[in-house]
């Protein structure tokens, strides 16, 4: 797997499809986008070092392992998950891609990303970056081990809440 | 002209005959109620500040905005802690530009004054034009809040001089406080991170909803039926109908006296002071075993069930919830408008619990809680419906009379867990306010 050589192309047209299927709210395939021991986490908005905390000592905004993120999924297709009911229209810009390093078959790639997420009639936006951990398949394509996003913003004062996935 | 000053215009109607206990929508949306509120409610309450723990040195500072009023909360040089004013006694410029820091001292960005971490006025950065005296009376100091008070920890302001004490205010409240700071002898730490939301509903249906125990089912069944999936992986009894068959025969609503209120029940979340759940394995549950043994030895078996078993949602009036339930969380509700707050919360552990039991208690506590939880942000979504709902519909009243008991007093009432009487204890102590009855000074 370590010979594996992506390229910047092949790793966006992954992101590109992950956008999608959350866009689509097509969760349960986007949930299997990722590995067994994976997580998806969002750091807590007053964080002095967002890229390096850990939400085993600190608060985050969420910080889901693939069994919770599979539930979010799960959860987020139910009438009974009130915050998003009826589902919000959501919309993923991601782009300056940036693969950091690649090794022990793992590549690091950076993106930074704006969402867009309409309920009834307001409009919010998160923006911010996103950091990766990408296992390339032997089949092609890949798997995320880690996907942090990283809002570039003080508060969810204007967002209220974050329900739908970035 | 306005409802306010016409004393015919109710908002609490108390029926004790009839069980019926009603508040007015007027309370929920009227400016003018809000208005009125900041003087006789915000103005005269204590309010929380802070914690002890946040400022572990002197110069440590974190800038919170607390009943309106754009607060400095700051451990001095002396290793005082202080509540002061963000605003300088020159022109008013706000000098405390940063969340939280450490600082020896604060010079305001405008003309060079200089403030010491006591509040002190240290210069003036000037050598000539000012009389050698201007500041005998300290005047010149940065503003302190009228009264700053503690209580095992957490931090009260009073913007009343004339307020009772901080600790006869908590009434009640207490038992629930030091049922959380007993659980460690090291002390409760506020724990990095923070959640900072706004939802667009008045304050008071956020304090209601946070111990409401009747709307557990409805609204949070998809996160029970995430629970039910990990407690039958690990070979335990489902949660839907742990809450369906069991939950309103066990625990009660309690009015603590000022407005106060605690729900007490029982959820199998799992506790990490010391309940223990099978999805967090068995390493885990040695060192909760032996907490558990620790809070029977010191308290008593009895003590050591409630402090261990019961999930506990403390309101303590006016914008205030302490929770111990799936961990422990501080969440201070700051109302923006008649429609509209803003939510700050924190979570608590104890300072010497292991890093494998302090990793559980977060992850337990966003699982549920937080504008991202699977609990929380369904909260936030019914609070947006109910405000929508009372700001054009002509029904006049919200009913808060289930399990009314007859209580002559509603702020102590006692009542079922899934009732509202904690609610109703709420909602008497804001009628005596607004009414003026009631000002919480000392005579």
């Amino acid at each position: 797997m370590s010979d594996v050589q992506p390229t910047r192309h092949q790793v966006e047209e992954f992101l590109y499809q992950e956008a999608e299927l959350i866009d689509d709210w097509r969760l349960p395939e986007w949930s299997e986008l990722y590995t067994e021991d994976a997580r998806y986490d969002v750091t807590s908005l007053d964080c002095p070092d967002p890229i390096n905390s850990r939400a085993a000592d600190s608060l985050f905004l969420l910080a889901d392992d693939k069994e919770r993120l599979t539930s979010r999924a799960r959860r987020l297709m139910k009438k009974t998950a009130h915050a998003e009911f009826p589902h919000s229209k959501v919309r993923h810009i991601i782009s300056n891609v940036r693969l950091d390093s690649n090794a022990n078959g793992e590549i690091k790639v950076r993106a930074n990303f704006v969402v867009y997420r309409t309920k009834e009639d307001n409009t919010s936006q998160y923006m911010g970056q996103t950091h990766y951990v990408l296992v390339p398949q032997e089949a092609g394509g890949f798997k995320i081990k880690h996907k942090r996003c990283i809002l570039d913003l003080n508060s969810l004062a204007d967002q209220g809440r974050l329900t739908i996935i970035l | 002209m306005s409802a306010l000053i016409d004393p015919q215009h109710k908002l609490v109607d108390i029926d004790l005959a009839h069980h019926r206990f009603r508040v007015n929508r007027d309370a929920y949306r009227s400016a003018e109620i809000f208005e009125r509120e900041k003087q006789l409610i915000f103005s005269k309450c204590w309010l929380y500040v802070g914690h002890a723990s946040e400022l572990p040195s002197k110069g440590d500072f974190v800038a919170r905005t607390v009943g309106g009023g754009d607060l400095i909360f700051m451990r001095g040089r002396s290793g005082e802690i202080g509540a002061f004013f963000n605003s300088c006694t020159h022109r008013g410029t706000r000098i405390c530009r940063e969340k939280r820091g450490s600082a020896k001292s604060f010079a305001c960005p405008y003309h060079g004054w200089v403030f010491n971490s006591d509040g002190k006025l240290v210069s003036m950065n000037a050598t000539r034009g000012f009389d050698a005296d201007i500041n005998a009376d300290g005047a010149l100091n940065l503003r302190k809040v009228p009264r700053l008070e503690e209580y095992r920890g957490f931090y009260f302001a009073n913007y009343n001089s004339a307020a009772i004490s901080l600790v006869d205010y908590l009434a009640g409240a207490k038992e629930y406080l030091d049922s959380m700071c007993d659980q460690s002898e090291a002390g409760l730490v506020v724990l990095p991170g923070e959640h900072s939301y706004s939802i667009n509903a008045n304050f008071k249906y956020l304090c209601e909803n946070s111990y409401d125990g009747y709307h557990l089912l409805p609204v949070h069944v998809s996160y029970l039926e995430f629970l039910d999936d990990r407690l039958k992986a690990g070979g335990g009894e489902g949660a839907v109908n742990f809450i369906t068959n069991l939950y309103n025969k066990q625990g009660r609503g309690r009015g603590l006296g000022y407005g106060h209120g605690a729900l007490e029940s029982w959820v199998p979340t799992g506790r990490p002071v010391a309940s223990w759940i099978p999805p967090w394995g068995l390493e885990i549950k040695k060192e909760i075993e032996a907490k558990r043994a620790w809070l029977e030895q010191r308290f008593g078996k009895e003590r050591a069930d409630f402090i261990s078993d019961v999930q506990k949602n403390l309101v303590i009036f006016p914008n205030l919830v302490i929770n111990d339930n799936v961990g422990m969380i501080v969440r201070t509700i700051e109302p923006v408008s008649a429609a509209g707050m803003r939510v700050n919360s924190w979570a608590l552990g104890p300072s010497d619990e292991s890093a494998a039991l302090r990793a559980i208690r977060l992850d337990n506590f966003v699982s549920f809680l937080g504008p991202s939880g699977f609990g929380s942000a369904d909260d936030i979504e019914m609070l947006e419906l109910c405000q929508r709902g009372i700001e054009h519909s002509p029904v006049e009243w919200n009913e808060l009379s289930k399990g009314m008991n007859g209580a002559e007093d509603s702020r102590v009432e006692v009542c079922g867990p899934d009732d509202e009487g904690h609610m109703r204890a709420y909602w008497a102590q804001w009628d005596r306010m607004m009414r003026g009855v009631e000002t919480l000074e000392a005579h």
